[in-house]
């Protein structure tokens, strides 16, 4: 198997305007010449294979997403070399859009006044997809999702989450090799979300298409992805498996509790929460306590304890209010990778999964 | 799984069109709308120019009747309606919005794909809103209008006029990717050609300089040249070749004018994103 999606040391530059505040500067703005040089991306090398599923992650304005135009054949970088299904795609636009398929999860493919099954249908003529393929496709997609009952409905009447399915059935029904997907369930609710995973997953397993996910969600990564990649300011900062990713969050959410009444949060306070925690459950010496503004936040490692257990002792412990769970970020994945220990250091050049 | 990378047929546009036609139809009351206004129009057109042919107290003006002006300007009216696409703000908005980088993700030509969307919304509006206003027209003027050769010579003339204002319209559009305004560029874009095309006054009404300047700028192959083809009943074989070849004449240099700057263009898009 070769590799579908080829980069090396890829570099991608936008001058942009130096802009000043208030009135006086925007206007002064109108007639500068003064610009400076934005590295959106920083020498990204990387190589992957024909079916996998590869999960791009980092925080906002990382580099996500000019990588993805980048390798869309939108933006030409400006320097390095890249290679999509043997194709630089920026120099063959036409020719390299026949064998990917798109969708970014702000915009729509669709035609945003007429029925979907439209839009379905100027794309078979647009790839020049074969009656049968185009058949067995649609069919395909009906099991999976039933959305026949959506043909007939103008995209502009659809749900979020009508409208992003079709996004993606519209992006597989040429069988591309390569499948991009820019932040395919913002938005969406959580029965929405597993359903689009579960679409998502069943075409790359089915189809061998080859999957690159950028997302904010650490649950679509956990659900979908066995290789991440993690891009910050324009460096890619880790390739490597999801295993060892965990390695860096383990399983940790984080508990928060809005205590009844007035309660403080003193160093004193919290190790006395720790103590007494401790003797209802020993299994709870690596729980953290911490405070943010007026709520109590206990770090929990699901390794060791549930999480529900340790809600359920707290309850004892003090009456609450209300109570949230939060699940780690991509951006608190991030720091821990910074953080990292000589141990378990972000590898760029590690094998990767499988 | 096969790697399709041969040329895809032209004929993929023609789903493009279709899609155009589709979202027209889709839009019902607006058709009719359109109807009205254009005969709206012909009223206000029919006051107007009475009260100016009565100040002249001669039956012509500039070589042409009350009853010539009114069919000329009223049909002007129609074609206007029918080539105007709102191709300018389309563009300004895909630009701004950045949805113009999905079609480059798309295996079609930016500018064939805008033209064939175009083409089938052309086509609609000349049936749905020209061809009654023609025939009110005919109806009104107790057919006076030639009912021939000219008919069919009409055809061609205005798909060139399609051409030449999409080219223009595309041109203006790609402006768009330098300046934020669409609203004050379209609206010069509009009023020049309005003006310069014979589409608000006839261009027998210009002074004779004037309009032997015009003669020599693209506008008027827009609407005058299809308008005389389509009302004039003098015209030979000879006139009728020779105002097709103009029109074919600016209609290859405006599609390679818009090509070309919107290929130079488009690198602001790739260098510096969408």
């Amino acid at each position: 198997m070769g590799s579908v999606i080829e980069l090396e040391n890829i570099t991608k530059v936008f001058r942009v305007l130096n802009r000043h505040a208030g009135l006086k500067g925007t206007f002064t703005d109108l007639f500068s010449r003064d610009y400076k040089n934005l590295v959106a991306v920083d020498h990204v090398s990387m190589s992957i294979e024909e079916g996998e599923m590869v999960g791009y992650l980092g925080p906002n304005g990382a580099g996500k997403s000019t990588t993805i135009k980048i390798m869309t054949g939108i933006l030409e970088p400006t320097e390095g070399k890249l290679l999509v299904n043997g194709r630089v795609p920026y120099a063959n636009r036409t020719l390299n859009a026949q064998n990917i398929g798109v969708v970014f999860g702000q915009r729509s493919q669709l035609w945003w006044s007429l029925p979907v099954i439209e839009s379905f249908r100027i794309l078979k003529e647009m790839y020049c997809i074969p009656d049968k393929v185009y058949k067995n496709n649609m069919e395909m997609f009906d099991e999976l999702v039933g959305v026949s009952e959506l043909y007939n409905k103008p995209v502009r009447q659809m749900s979020l989450g009508q409208r992003t399915l079709c996004d993606i059935l519209a992006a597989f029904l040429h069988d591309p090799n390569v499948v991009f997907l820019d932040e395919p369930t913002i938005g969406l609710d959580v029965s929405m979300k597993s359903k689009i995973r579960e679409l998502i997953s069943v075409l790359n397993r089915e189809k061998k298409t080859t999957v690159v996910l950028t997302t904010h969600d650490m649950g679509d990564v956990e659900a979908l992805c066995r290789r991440i990649m993690i891009i910050d300011h324009g460096k890619l900062i880790y390739d490597n498996n999801i295993q060892q990713l965990k390695q860096f969050f383990g399983s940790y959410r984080t508990l928060k509790i809005l205590p009844a009444g007035n309660v403080s949060f003193s160093e004193a306070d919290l190790a006395k929460y720790g103590r007494q925690l401790l003797v209802l459950c020993p299994e709870t010496r690596n729980v953290v306590f911490g405070s943010d503004e007026e709520w109590l936040t206990v770090l929990v490692p699901e390794d060791e304890i549930s999480l529900i257990k340790v809600l359920e002792h707290m309850q004892t412990l003090i009456p609450f209010r209300d109570v949230r769970i939060e699940e780690i970020t991509t951006e608190s994945v991030i720091r821990k990778i910074y953080e990292g220990t000589s141990d378990a250091k972000p590898t760029l050049e590690a094998g990767h999964g499988e | 799984m096969e790697n399709r990378t041969k040329k895809l047929p032209f004929r993929r546009y023609f789903s493009i069109t279709r899609a155009g036609i589709l979202e027209m139809a889709m839009f019902r009351s607006s058709r009719v709308l359109d109807f009205v206004g254009n005969m709206v129009y012909m009223i206000v057109v029919y006051f107007l120019w009475r009260a100016i042919y009565a100040s002249t107290h001669t039956v012509s003006v500039n070589g042409m009747t009350f009853k010539q002006t009114l069919i000329y300007l009223t049909l002007a009216g129609a074609i206007f309606s029918t080539l105007n696409n709102y191709l300018v703000w389309k563009m300004g908005r895909d630009i701004q919005s950045g949805q113009i980088s999905l079609f480059f993700t798309k295996p079609m030509d930016f500018f064939l794909r805008e033209f064939f969307y175009s083409l089938g919304n052309v086509a609609t509006q000349l049936v749905l809103t020209f061809i009654p206003t023609f025939l009110v027209v005919s109806i009104l003027s107790g057919w006076s209008l030639p009912m021939g050769v000219n008919l069919l010579i009409f055809l061609p003339a205005i798909a060139m006029s399609l051409v030449i204002s999409f080219s223009i319209d595309f041109m203006v559009g790609t402006v768009c990717l330098y300046s934020q305004s669409i609203w004050g560029i379209n609206m010069m874009k509009e009023v020049i050609i309005l003006l310069l095309s014979g589409a608000t006054i006839p261009l027998a009404f210009f002074p004779e300089a004037f309009r032997n300047v015009l003669m020599f700028l693209p506008f008027q192959a827009i609407y005058n040249v299809p308008l005389m083809v389509l009302v004039s009943n003098t015209y030979t074989w000879i006139d009728y070749a020779r105002a097709l070849g103009v029109q074919a004449f600016w209609m290859v240099i405006l599609v390679a004018c818009a090509r070309l700057f919107f290929r130079s263009s488009s690198r602001v898009i790739t260098v510096n994103g969408g």
